[in-house]
């Protein structure tokens, strides 16, 4: 993190403020969601977004239960559908407002998998913010798809039968344009890939390796500071090579932090439409009668 | 001929694949501009080539609205449609055909015989080998020999062959002269009087005219997953996205295709989906959430006959209980139905202002036979709606609170404004929520907001247009209740029957929920012969009249695929008539 850039913030305070809740949060003590949410704010301010131009969508989950605990325009939606309701409001948007997405593994790896696949694919502009606490917590502690083996959760209380998904590795096998991982214990390394995210132009997929101390004693925050490396610590790594980020996130010695893969050639949704011109971008100004006197007379 | 009291019926047969399409299109484009009205709708099976197909046409001086299941004149491409469509032709009609080979097809000439079957007959794989075509041109030789049966000037139709394979010089070169030739071998066995007076008429399907009606309304993101008989509003939004600006979107998935569009109406501009039947089943978590975050959402369902894939091709009125009761939890929704491409146009845009102004999911019925069937529409029923949007006035943006959003008022209507258009944000809550949008599980907040969202259904069914009756008001010889395409069939029955001193009448209901009990209930007081005409098997209206305390001497239910014919209500009312009477 470039502290000199963080230390900005001290003067920030009015701003980082603006974004602060009064209402009561409900999560367990020590969930990844508190630092994920302050990074979230300390990014939003850094990159100088007041609440007002944000639309935050959340899917169902611990960290949907956030929603309102973050002030700005905020959708909760469904479960596993944050992904496709963010892209229709990212096409929607003007184009100073920045949508964001966020989404646990139960919602992102299985019951909305789908989306996940299209929405890397579609490269809509937004970025996505995937909650990975590896379990279904807000259910209290059954199984996700990213579950390691053998761990004995609810619902499978002699382990889990199935190997895990590789998340990292399924985004890059899809050509995706922007792939960061981060870590919920370290606040500071969150605000700097959030920022990072928010800067994107296209689909941003952050994986956040987050703490869940009441359902996942396995993987702990101490247990993540001791096998997280850092991709910028790493000798000659390449964050435009697919290749060297998916041979990074296949190794199991070191988990990656940082920006992993980055591709800026890529067009996001927008500039791929041949009929609109991304730098005026306004569908919610163009709810105006349109003249079809054109298509009406070729039926005559 | 003189066809101003009277319709002229003609179906052409043909394998799918067999070029059927053209020569209907063909066809009905170059009687519309004689001046016309006509209908014309295609049966045919869900594969790409094989199976046999319809294109029918009934066309008129005066306005025609619906078909008819007999043929005057039947043009069969081959054999084995010939076969299946042959007793549709009526006695002392006209059976034109192509095929050579007669010893095959022996049965059908005799029973023509019989029946006093005008055959009219020209070698059309010779004349299109002769033409330096293929067999593949029978279609096009058959169109010009009906062309000539019927009369008209060959010029006609030559234009429209001409605006067909603009595009392909050497395939047009054959195609007029085979046209010519198909033209040239028969003799005219009618003749027609051309309209002298030309309405101006467009002639289009209710799909094109639901995406007109969308275009004219702003709808500026359209977001589907293709499924019959929907698929061509995607088709017909791409086509034209190039000078409409339009955000088109083929989604993954109709849960895909819902998401995208709440998402585009929930950050502020207007968009839509459509599917059918099955598609709407993966959209109702969606449009149950549009009901809780009180964000407009408009879907339109193309209906075939179900359960599962049933019918994909056909046509059905069977999901009114979906449209009516789908998604979990109680929410005030507006379900409406469309009849023809006119009522497709205007009910759109109605669909986008109701669902803006009173922040619910509109659910539009179409069926196959309006989504697909061709019609002349009066080119004065394409109205420009108004857009009202119902959105906060922007002088208004800056004084704004967060708990406005969602305030308990007592109509149940809060203001709604744009994310980002105000500093003054809010939560749209998928969670029961209070006026803010922040969750609340407090019993007493969450009655409040519950019942809020609930009064919206009684302001909606204060300010919805009622029924519409069609016929004289009271004391019918015989009436009908329905929706949707059935609306079209009475119309013609009504003037058909008016004519022979018989009043029919119809109760038809353009929008469906919230119901407007008040208005059945004098139609039902001042009629009293009353019958349901539902294309379904439960009689789905019925039923909820029933419940209301209506009930129906009879029901006319139909629910093997194909629409409402005039024969099916014409005989319905012979039997129904005499029994009162």
């Amino acid at each position: 993190m470039d502290k000199k850039r963080l230390s900005e913030l001290v003067h920030q305070s009015d701003a980082y403020n603006a974004y602060e809740s009064d209402e009561v949060l409900t999560w367990c003590g020590g969930c990844g969601n508190y630092s994920i949410q302050n990074a979230l704010k300390r990014a939003l301010v850094l990159q100088k977004i007041p609440p007002h131009k944000t639309l935050m969508c959340f899917d169902i989950g611990c960290h949907g239960n956030g929603s309102d605990k973050i002030e700005g325009y905020t959708i909760h939606g469904l479960h596993g559908r944050v992904l496709p309701l963010a892209a229709g409001a990212s096409m929607t948007v003007d184009p100073d407002i920045k949508v964001m997405a966020f989404a646990g593994d139960g919602g992102t790896m299985s019951e909305g998998i789908n989306h996940l696949i299209h929405t890397v694919r579609s490269n809509y502009p937004f970025a996505f913010f995937h909650h990975d606490n590896q379990n279904y917590a807000l259910t209290t502690g059954q199984p996700s798809a990213t579950t390691k083996k053998g761990c004995p959760m609810n619902a499978a209380p002699q382990g889990v039968m199935t190997d895990p998904i590789n998340t990292l590795q399924l985004v890059l096998s899809l050509e995706p344009s922007f792939v960061a991982q981060t870590l919920s214990a370290d606040i500071d390394h969150m605000t700097d890939v959030f920022q990072k995210a928010l800067c994107h132009q296209g689909f941003a997929f952050v994986n956040i390796l987050q703490g869940c101390p009441t359902y996942n004693r396995e993987a702990t925050n101490e247990w993540y500071l001791r096998h997280v490396q850092r991709v910028e610590e790493q000798k000659d790594y390449d964050p435009t090579d697919i290749w060297a980020a998916r041979r990074i996130v296949a190794q199991k010695e070191k988990i990656p932090l940082g920006i992993l893969f980055l591709d800026t050639a890529q067009k996001d949704f927008l500039h791929t439409l041949p009929d609109r011109d991304p730098a005026s971008h306004f569908p919610t100004r163009e709810v105006i009668p349109r003249d079809i006197t054109e298509f009406l007379s070729a039926l005559e | 001929m003189n066809l101003q009291d009277t319709r002229l019926r003609i179906k052409i047969v043909g394998q799918s694949g067999s070029g059927l399409l053209t020569v209907g299109e063909i066809v009905s484009k170059a009687l519309q501009r004689l001046g016309f009205f006509l209908c014309a709708d295609r049966e045919y099976p869900s594969l790409i080539k094989g199976g046999h197909s319809c294109y029918t046409i009934n066309l008129s001086e005066s306005p025609v609205r619906s078909l008819s299941d007999t043929a005057d004149i039947l043009v069969a491409i081959d054999k084995h449609s010939l076969v299946a469509y042959f007793d549709t032709l009526k006695k002392e009609g006209i059976f034109i055909h192509g095929y050579e080979r007669t010893a095959g097809i022996q049965d059908i000439l005799q029973q023509a015989e019989k029946k006093k079957i005008q055959t009219v007959f020209a070698p059309s794989r010779k004349i299109a080998f002769d033409n330096g075509g293929t067999e593949q041109m029978a279609n096009i030789i058959l169109t010009g020999m009906l062309w000539k049966v019927l009369g008209f000037p060959l010029k006609k139709v030559e234009d429209l062959v001409r605006e067909k394979f603009k595009n392909k010089k050497k395939i047009l070169d054959i195609a007029l002269r085979c046209l010519g030739a198909g033209y040239d071998a028969v003799d005219s066995q009618l003749t027609i009087d051309v309209p002298v007076k030309k309405k101006k008429t467009l002639l289009l399907d209710g799909n094109q005219a639901v995406a007109l009606g969308a275009i004219q309304a702003g709808m500026r993101v359209y977001s589907a997953y293709p499924m019959s008989p929907s698929s061509s509003i995607l088709s017909y939004m791409a086509e034209m996205a190039s000078r409409t600006g339009i955000i088109v979107k083929q989604a993954e998935d109709e849960i895909t295709a819902a998401q995208v569009s709440l998402g585009a109406m929930t950050a502020g501009t207007r968009s839509m989906t459509a599917t059918s039947g099955g598609g709407y089943d993966l959209m109702t978590e969606t449009v149950s959430l549009a009901g809780m975050i009180e964000s407009p959402f408009v879907v339109l369902i193309g209906q075939r006959p179900g359960p599962a894939t049933g019918l994909p091709t056909w046509t059905a009125q069977a999901d009114l209980n979906l449209a009516l009761y789908s998604s979990h939890g109680e929410f005030p929704r507006i379900v409406m139905s469309i009849a023809d491409p006119g009522d497709g146009f205007e009910s759109i845009q109605h669909a986008f202002n109701l669902a803006e102004e009173y922040q619910v999911p509109v659910i539009v019925l179409s069926e196959k036979v309006v989504c697909e069937s061709k019609m002349t529409v009066d080119s004065e029923r394409f109205k420009k709606i108004p857009i009202r949007r119902g959105l906060v006035p922007p002088e208004k943006l800056s004084q704004l609170k967060s708990e406005d959003r969602f305030k308990i008022t007592p109509s149940g209507i809060s203001s709604r404004w744009i994310p980002g258009s105000s500093e003054t944000y809010y939560f749209a809550n998928g969670d029961e929520h209070w006026e803010k949008g922040t969750i609340t599980e407090e019993a007493d907040e969450v009655e409040k907001m519950y019942q809020k969202r609930m009064r919206k259904e009684e302001t909606i069914r204060e300010k919805l247009p009622p029924p519409e009756i069609i016929g004289k008001e009271k004391q019918a010889d015989i009436s009908f209740v329905g929706w949707g395409s059935s609306l079209t069939v009475l119309k013609d029955i009504i003037e058909d029957y008016r004519k022979k001193g018989i009043s029919v009448n119809l109760l038809h209901f353009r929008c469906l929920s919230p119901l407007n009990k008040k208005f059945v209930q004098e139609f039902f007081s001042r009629n009293s012969n009353i019958h349901l005409l539902e294309g379904n098997y439960q009689g789905q209206l019925g039923q909820l009249l029933e419940r209301e305390g209506f009930s129906f001497r009879g029901k006319l239910l139909k629910y093997n695929g194909r629409p409402f014919f005039l024969e099916d209500v014409d005989s319905y009312i012979r039997d129904h008539i005499s029994q009162h009477g």
